[in-house]
């Protein structure tokens, strides 16, 4: 593709670029559902923060089939999946002790969770 | 990966300077970081994730150590050079011709 | 270290960075793979047009119109749409309502994912390692490094942006605001009550920053 022009710069920011997915993919979740995610530590790109691994929450709601960030940054391909908000209790993350109230609601793929 | 990116829960970083007065950059450098980052993704050579990733293969010591533009324009210089498009080469020869013109 | 060309003491960092970021700007145009114009405007747009004054226009609308706050908090992208804000970084939008028992507040702790269409680029703090470790680990002790301190019943709620989602926090309207204006409103709305580090201002506390 051609160098972005001057002129078409407001354009393209406009249009912007949605990582969803228009494709019919099945969830494997739903919300309400207690889900775990798994213990991933892959040498190439991975959006599940380290501090959730192994962790079990609930999933809050579906956001719908987006491109997966692993494949896609390895380049092989955008392997379309559902994207949930999952909601952990703070005490569940870090354990015992203040300041533990509270949760984090964190976004994650079909293939990082699995049923808890 | 686990990289120095992947922040969340680490301790030691000290209080949050909230400073409200902040420019939304500070310095020419950070500029041309921040549009030379945003122009050359419309190349269409690579994606957000890959330039994600190509941050956070940082040395984790200099990650930490560094700023954010920095952060950046590390990933941009490695997409251009995995890309064939600027290669470190080019790079240091052109750097090290701009430092002679002016010392 | 990659390249073997940064990797020393960092005393020296602002004009070698300055000298590095030169280079590297005079090979792409001279390679024709960016136009030194279209990074002037895309430097003008999020320096001087794009910013949290946007975000505030759209709190102020649902703060005084309850069917577009429905609308703001069911289908946030469209809703904010209507006011004509969209595009890189907001392409799908994601509303969360402050309310007397709920406290939100965003994160990207693996990067800085941030919705640039109603809030801009985002501040340093932000950005940098202290927000990203501490937000999820210690929400009230980072809000109190923002001088915010809430009732032990209020819920926090730390949203880290891990995914394409963006979050935009509304934040509670202010008591003793009912007969103010749209305009007037906005003008209470901070950009880190839009983050939920902060709240919205009262009358009389100022402009908003």
């Amino acid at each position: 593709m051609p160098a972005l022009k001057a002129a078409d710069v407001e354009q393209a920011l406009r249009k912007g670029g949605s990582a969803r997915v228009d494709v019919d993919v099945a969830p494997k979740f739903k919300p309400g559902q207690r889900v775990a995610v798994r213990n991933l530590n892959p040498l190439g790109h991975i959006r599940a923060p380290r501090y959730v691994r192994g962790r079990s929450g609930t999933i809050d709601r579906d956001h719908g089939v987006f491109v997966f960030p692993d494949t896609h940054a390895a380049g092989t391909g955008k392997s379309p999946q559902h994207v949930y908000s999952v909601r952990f209790e703070a005490s569940d993350v870090w354990g015992p002790g203040p300041p533990g109230d509270g949760a984090i609601y964190i976004d994650l793929w079909d293939d990082y969770l699995e049923p808890a | 990966m686990n990289g120095a990116h992947d922040l969340g829960g680490m301790d030691g970083f000290g209080p949050v300077d909230p400073d409200p007065n902040q420019p939304v950059f500070h310095a020419e450098w950070e500029r041309r970081v921040f549009a030379m980052t945003v122009a050359s993704g419309f190349l269409g050579r690579w994606n957000i994730d890959m330039s994600r990733y190509a941050r956070e293969s940082m040395d984790p010591a200099e990650y930490l150590a560094t700023s954010y533009y920095e952060h950046w324009l590390h990933g941009l210089e490695t997409l251009l050079d995995e890309q064939g498009l600027v290669t470190r080469e080019e790079l240091a020869a052109r750097k090290a011709e701009l430092s002679r013109e002016t010392p | 270290m990659p390249s073997g060309d940064h990797g020393h003491d960092h005393s020296d960092v602002p004009s070698d960075l300055a000298l590095r970021v030169k280079a590297l700007e005079s090979l792409l145009v001279e390679k024709g793979l960016v136009d030194p114009a279209a990074l002037d405007v895309l430097i003008d747009t999020y320096e001087t047009k794009v910013g949290p004054r946007n975000g505030a226009k759209v709190v102020a609308r649902a703060w005084s119109d309850p069917a577009y706050k429905m609308r703001l908090l069911s289908a946030g992208g469209k809703a904010i749409a209507e006011l004509g804000f969209k595009g890189r970084q907001g392409e799908d939008m994601v509303v969360l309502e402050n309310t007397d028992t709920t406290h939100n507040m965003v994160v990207c702790t693996l990067c800085s994912c941030y919705p640039w269409p109603v809030l801009g680029l985002p501040p340093v703090w932000y950005k940098a390692a202290p927000y990203r470790a501490r937000a999820v680990r210690d929400p009230r002790g980072v809000l109190k490094d923002f001088g915010v301190t809430l009732p032990e019943n209020v819920e926090i709620r730390v949203w880290d942006s891990t995914a394409e989602l963006r979050y935009l926090v509304l934040p509670q309207r202010p008591p003793g605001t009912e007969a103010m204006s749209e305009e007037n409103l906005a003008a209470l709305v901070t950009r880190d009550s839009m983050i939920g580090t902060g709240l919205a201002k009262t009358p009389g506390q100022g402009e908003a920053t």
